[in-house]
């Protein structure tokens, strides 16, 4: 197979690059003209979605390298690009860690008074400003390493062929899960579970995870139904049993985040124990039940229904439909997930909400093209290419 | 009075074309069997689409409704329990008998709806196990079965052999 690098995308690029410099600049005005503090929790949403399907998209490689997959050697490429993109949120970063002090409540404890003030303290090795950036250094570090040499391997056999480089990115696939999934938990863990110092929950990253990851194979798909036109795309090169693959992952997935949903709820609520319950009465009651009845009806049921059908799963532009559904619904889990620290009597959507998701959104997408061009958009020397391109599951 | 009419075929593609050729003809119940699974054979034999789905779907819902139904009278109805303050009829608590039940009887209602569809059951004979030969079936033999009437079995055979079998067995039913 012979394709032509990708160079175009200009277009694209350009709308996503100013969609996104938009909406950062209105975030940042709203910083100084409104409320910081709503501002920046805003901004950790926005944050957490799009760095959350990037580390979605990096495990599945990872995953996917150490399964031995050949089936999906014909998409590879795009979910090589997507982790690339990690490099750009070290510099988004930047704002939560100025505007910690408005985000997390252990950063300075005068004010704080009982139970929190207690947990506060006692946390203190843990939840303090210093090892909270060298602990955010290490996980972009560890990031960033395995996405970029598992880019730049699959890169490389572009050029030389072989199964050296197929051997490497396999070891590298499988051993860097282990690295990557406890990054991502404690990584969770900094950024939105300590929003409540008091509360704990060991499955907490697993549940960032899942809704990235079930998100992630929803990227994969909206990008393959989009490119089946191009024969210079991945898209034009998948059959119909990829895309009902990629369906089928797209379901059990959606059940796999249902079911850790369920099990975080469901443990703390039967054993009520006084520092982890608060976190979920806050979600329970109020405004925000109706999110979390709404989470559990659509991030889940209808989905899960949906996807169960054959006629879904191997019809490219519904199921693209589908998963661009579960994008949306994996923002407000996250939404809910943050802001009821902020809102606690319900939900106050602002402005800033929208302009600090299509702000690091459309940045995101256009450092994503950025990172795409002059690549081809198959692993055209990988010796299961071949494989792939005829994958018929028996 | 029935008979089954068993041919051999070297070639997928050969296998195929006799299965549908024989359907096209009519009067025969058609089945394909292979050491491994054949692409084209749903189409080859006119299969419908399976019901096995709905049945599993049906299964589980009523799987579930009775989990739920089940700890909803027990402990929340007919003898209330108190366990840690929680009110007797708890939702969240329930769910994971009821999703376990779901399961349960989904996959009892496949697992025992195919013996019976498939295999017949409670026969636990199948005629075409008459012909030695068909051991090959679970080896490298591609093989078609035919269910035809007694007296329509040896024009059946000598379609079969017309249509490039390397073996052809008749058994009648019910010896």
């Amino acid at each position: 197979m012979t394709l032509t690098p990708y160079l175009g995308g200009r277009r694209l690029m350009t709308m996503a690059a100013a969609v996104g410099a938009a909406g950062l600049v209105v975030t940042a005005l709203g910083a100084v003209v409104g409320d910081p503090r709503r501002v920046l929790y805003a901004y950790l949403v926005a944050f957490v979605y799009w760095l959350g399907l990037a580390l979605g998209a990096l495990l599945l490689l990872g995953a996917l390298h150490a399964s031995n997959a050949r089936w999906p050697v014909v998409l590879r490429r795009f979910l090589e690009h997507l982790p690339a993109v990690i490099p750009l949120f070290v510099v988004l970063f930047v704002p939560i860690l100025l505007g910690r002090g408005h985000l997390f409540p252990w950063v300075d404890p005068h004010g704080l008074e009982g139970e929190v003030l207690h947990a506060v303290e006692h946390k203190k090795p843990w939840l303090n400003v210093p090892f909270f950036v060298v602990r955010a250094a290490i996980y972009f570090a560890c990031w960033i390493l395995v996405a970029h040499l598992l880019r730049a391997w699959s890169l490389r056999q572009d050029a030389v062929g072989g199964h050296d480089l197929t051997r490497r990115q396999r070891a590298l696939g499988a051993g860097s899960l282990p690295f990557v999934a406890l990054t991502l938990t404690f990584a969770a863990f900094d950024w939105m579970m300590s929003l409540d110092p008091r509360f704990f929950s060991t499955i907490f990253g697993v549940y960032w995870f899942a809704g990235s990851f079930v998100g992630a194979f929803a990227v994969v798909i909206i990008a393959a139904n989009a490119t089946r036109v191009d024969p210079n795309q991945f898209g034009a090169h998948m059959n119909t049993e990829h895309f009902h693959a990629l369906g089928k992952f797209l379901l059990a997935f959606t059940a796999f985040w249902a079911y850790v949903a369920f099990s975080q709820f469901m443990l703390i609520w039967i054993a009520n124990v006084p520092e982890e319950v608060p976190w979920y009465i806050l979600r329970i009651e109020g405004g925000w039940k109706a999110v979390g009845v709404f989470l559990a009806l659509f991030h889940f049921l209808v989905p899960f229904f949906l996807l169960m059908n054959r006629a879904i799963t191997r019809v490219p532009g519904r199921l693209a439909k589908v998963a661009a559904w579960i994008l949306f619904v994996h923002w407000i889990d996250l939404y809910w997930l943050v802001m009821p620290h902020l809102d606690p009597g319900g939900p106050r959507p602002s402005l800033w909400d929208l302009s600090a998701f299509v702000g690091v959104g459309g940045v995101t997408v256009a450092f994503a093209l950025v990172r795409m061009r002059g690549t081809v958009a198959v692993p055209v020397r990988d010796p299961y290419l071949e494989d792939s391109l005829r994958y018929l599951p028996q | 009075m029935k008979s089954y009419v068993l041919g051999e075929f070297g070639a997928e593609a050969a296998l195929l074309d006799a299965a549908r050729t024989l359907r096209a003809r009519g009067g025969a119940t058609l089945d394909l069997h292979s050491p491994y699974p054949l692409h084209g054979a749903e189409e080859a034999l006119g299969l419908r689409k399976s019901t096995v789905p709905l049945v599993a779907l049906v299964a589980g819902i009523t799987g579930a409704v009775s989990g739920y139904l089940l700890q909803w009278y027990t402990v929340g109805y007919a003898w209330p329990l108190n366990v840690g303050n929680r009110p007797p009829h708890s939702a969240p608590a329930f769910i994971p008998v009821t999703f376990e039940l779901g399961v349960l009887f989904s996959a009892l209602a496949i697992f025992v709806g195919l013996l019976a569809v498939y295999f017949g059951f409670p026969r636990v004979h199948h005629p075409v196990f008459e012909v030695e030969a068909f051991r090959s079936a679970s080896i490298d033999g591609l093989w078609l079965s035919a269910e035809v009437e007694a007296g329509d079995a040896d024009a059946v055979a000598a379609e079969l052999r017309r249509l490039g079998a390397r073996l052809v067995s008749v058994v009648p039913e019910g010896k």
